[in-house]
């Protein structure tokens, strides 16, 4: 195999270009260091998003048997369709595999951008209830940090994305810099109101990393609605029109793209990482990057696996696992249940027509609070998301000129849907598979994970409790659910190489720096102790940028 | 549509437009294509992307043109199989004040799913498709496609309509009850027509649909909160 090693020796190397890499590539760039930003796929560029296309230009209208026959896993996500496939990974490329009783989707992309390109851009701040959970009902263990340590960075982070939002002052889910919020439709205004007088609880518009006025360059929403297929306004967060193009835009980052990360090299008489070894994804040519800090973001498990594949005669369980605890603790949040209903009383009719509000409603979290106490079937708690409007009725009685009126005519509808914590549990992890590898060669991933009796009882008290709030606000033809998604549903794995103040306890510090390799970084969700409930993406940037500041205060003081 | 604070924007586009050729929508496309160049970083070139990575829609294809095409041929379905999928999906969507299915040629693009969708789900669809058929030779002697419209009606209406349970009697059984899977077989039917026409450009046009990206903010409700309450 031809080994090549690039000439230059980088200050940081960030593997993945995610939310997470392209912050790290522009804090650390902009602070003068020399940085190389490793994607493991091509570039992007606003040419290829397809978000004004009716869908009846789609040969298939999304049942192309191209797609169908190489993204069978990721298909599964909504937002991989007959527009965008090719931006999520071949799954005959890349596998994985998990024990026949414990399911996972995978869902994820490789592209400059990563899964910024098609998140579902909901933006929520963890609060101390989440950071000190351990604390409060004695599961597992607290954070190594409180919300106070992490506040500053969730600022600098919304304010640099733009997060459109409402303040709420609800102690659950505290209130950020928040662009002016979307507004919300009738059917949710009485849903807020009723949940609010007959219940106490908050009913507030989603939190979006989606601009409602110009930010910092980029042009505001215009409400075409498909944000996971591009947007020519970059009026969504992602990270190859923000970060990654501030990134370049200094002169000291380099973009390696195709560059397919497959290991950690370390230097072993010092212990200490001094680069990344790639496959280039079209040559299959290998190379090797040099620098004094590596720092992955290539999200929890992707992270994981390269630090499992990195073994070392000092480390042979894997880089920077002398806790034995690298992989473990995989969590992802836990889906399926909720309600729906209709409103029959709202005489407005559907429209095909935008404005079409990229963003929908979110129910805080109401479950084991300091303010309600403590549940007796379960721990933690879930939020819901969700939304109300009208909508075509395809599925009216009827044939002929009837149907095609009833049609029109529509249901006003509404829906919740519940996010769980998932619980942090040893038995659930990956590990390498030594049978299985991807088409470059790398040993692939074997995920074990599933949700237990806690994350069923959460389930099964948001469908009825989000039933019974449908039913108070007037909602008719109420359907609930309680049922649990297969894990990697909610597309939010995290955990994997968990925080900690103990070494032996933990992989990473509070700083995601690990407590094997000081030189060695893990930003993404992969230091997660405990999932919350909320969307986790915003937490990964601010944990990225706090991990940032205190590395470049490490090289100011020659530590590195 | 106003995107504030870009300069490719006009202030009015309506009164601004340099040649009445150019629409409103040209402009927003302009304007939007403006704000997507001045946002690519120096390490980005659109050649970066190979074609071959991009899906036909990414590629800008239109792929509804095999619709149209003179040469049409079938990939899945019999001379036989079409005529019936015609006939009855324009007797579940007619042409009213606006086309129905048979200008929409919701048969052209259920032949093409059916071409590409697992044997089990083709199956079903043809033994739907034969369902209809011999109820209606069982009643007329003859095959759906043959009927007066009247008379295919006639046979669809019941089942397009929920079951109500007897009244009279206590066990709510009826005598002489069409079995389950004859609903099954027309349920079928009507969604994948009613999935076809509605997805088509006719079928989003008898929507409302009217073509344009943008008509500004999402205003939502406008109500006082108590008119809700």
């Amino acid at each position: 195999m031809a080994q090549d090693t690039l000439q230059q020796t980088y200050d940081a190397i960030v593997v993945g270009s995610g939310a997470t890499g392209g912050w790290a590539a522009k804090r650390l760039s902009e602070a003068g260091l020399k940085v190389a930003l490793v994607e493991a796929g091509r570039a992007v560029t606003p040419r290829e998003f397809t978000e004004h296309m009716p869908s009846y230009k789609l040969k298939y209208r999304n049942h192309s048997p191209e797609m169908l026959r190489t993204r069978p896993i990721q298909k599964q996500c909504y937002a991989c369709m007959e527009y965008n496939y090719e931006w999520f990974v071949d799954d005959l490329e890349n596998p994985y595999s998990t024990p026949p009783d414990r399911p996972f989707t995978w869902q994820r992309l490789r592209i400059l951008g990563g899964r910024s390109l098609v998140w579902g851009r909901q933006s929520y701040r963890l609060s101390d209830v989440d950071f000190k959970a351990a604390s409060r009902d004695g599961y597992d263990v607290d954070w190594p940090f409180s919300y106070a340590d992490l506040a500053p960075y969730y600022d600098i982070v919304e304010r640099y994305v733009g997060i459109s939002g409402a303040a709420e002052k609800n102690e659950m889910l505290p209130d950020g810099q928040f662009l002016p919020p979307m507004k919300m439709s009738c059917g949710e205004v009485r849903l807020r109101e009723s949940v609010k007088n007959k219940f106490g609880r908050t009913l507030t518009i989603g939190r979006a990393a989606i601009l409602t006025q110009p930010h910092n360059g980029r042009a505001a929403c215009h409400y075409c609605g498909p944000c996971e297929r591009g947007c020519f306004t970059f009026s969504y967060f992602s990270s190859p029109f923000t970060t990654v193009k501030d990134a370049l835009k200094t002169g000291n980052c380099t973009l390696m793209t195709d560059a397919i990360v497959s290991h950690v090299d370390m230097d072993t008489g010092s212990n200490q990482a001094r680069g990344v070894t790639f496959v280039h994804r079209v040559t299959k040519e290998t190379k090797q990057v040099r620098g004094k800090a590596v720092i992955l973001c290539a999200q929890a498990l992707e992270s994981t696996r390269i630090l499992l594949n990195s073994s070392t005669r000092d480390y042979s369980k894997g880089l920077a696992n002398s806790s034995g605890l690298l992989g473990h603790y995989l969590m992802d949040h836990v889906v399926g249940g909720g309600a729906s209903g209709t409103f029959g009383d709202f005489n407005i009719l559907p429209t095909a027509n935008p404005p079409h509000r990229p963003n929908g409603i979110y129910l805080v979290r109401f479950r084991n609070t300091p303010a309600t106490g403590k549940h007796p079937h379960f721990i933690r708690g879930y939020g819901f998301q969700g939304g109300s409007s009208p909508e075509f009725n395809m599925d009216a009685p009827g044939i002929g000129t009837d149907y095609k009126k009833a049609v029109k005519l529509g249901t006003y509808d509404v829906s919740l849907g519940a996010f769980g914590e998932s619980l942090a549990n040893f038995d659930n992890f990956c590990e390498i598979d030594a049978n299985l590898k991807d088409a470059w060669g790398i040993p692939a991933l074997r995920i074990s994970m599933a949700h237990g009796k806690n994350e069923a009882a959460l389930m099964r008290d948001a469908g009825v409790t989000a039933a019974e709030m449908l039913e108070a606000a007037g909602a008719k033809n109420i359907r609930l659910n309680t049922g649990v998604e297969m894990p990697g549903m909610a597309i939010h794995e995290v955990g994997t190489a968990r925080m900690g103040n103990d070494p032996k306890k933990s992989v990473l510090n509070a700083f995601c720096q690990s407590h094997d390799v000081n030189n060695l970084l893990v930003t993404d969700g992969s230091g997660f102790v405990s999932s919350a409930c909320q969307n986790p993406t915003l937490t990964m940037m601010a944990i990225t940028v706090r991990a940032c500041d205190h590395l470049l205060e490490r090289f100011r003081r020659n530590e590195v | 549509m106003k995107i504030p604070g870009n300069e490719a924007t006009p202030s009015d586009p309506g009164l601004r437009s340099p040649s009445p050729l150019i629409n409103r929508r040209d402009l927003i496309r302009a304007a939007l294509f403006a704000a997507a160049a001045s946002a690519l970083g120096p390490a980005f070139s659109f050649a970066q992307a190979v074609s071959s990575d991009l899906t036909p829609a990414a590629r800008g294809e239109d792929g509804s043109k095999f619709l149209t095409n003179p040469n049409w041929k079938a990939a899945f379905l019999n001379d036989q199989q079409n005529e019936s999928l015609i006939a009855l999906s324009d007797v579940i969507i007619p042409a009213t004040d606006t086309p129905g299915a048979k200008d929409a040629l919701v048969n052209r693009y259920i032949d093409l799913l059916l071409s590409v969708q697992p044997p089990e789900f083709q199956r079903e669809f043809v033994d739907a498709l034969a369902f209809i058929d011999s109820e209606s030779q069982k009643q007329f002697g003859k095959d759906f496609r043959a009927l007066a419209l009247d008379d295919q009606i006639w046979l669809l209406t019941p089942w397009a309509y929920p079951r109500e349970r007897s009244h009279w009697t206590e066990r709510n059984e009826r005598q002489n009850e069409a079995p389950e899977s004859s609903y099954q077989h027309f349920e079928r039917l009507k969604a994948l027509i009613a999935a076809a026409y509605y997805g088509s450009e006719i079928g989003l046009k008898e929507l409302g649909w009217d073509g344009e990206i943008a008509h500004g903010a999402y205003e939502g409700c406008e109500h006082s909160t108590t008119t809700h309450t």
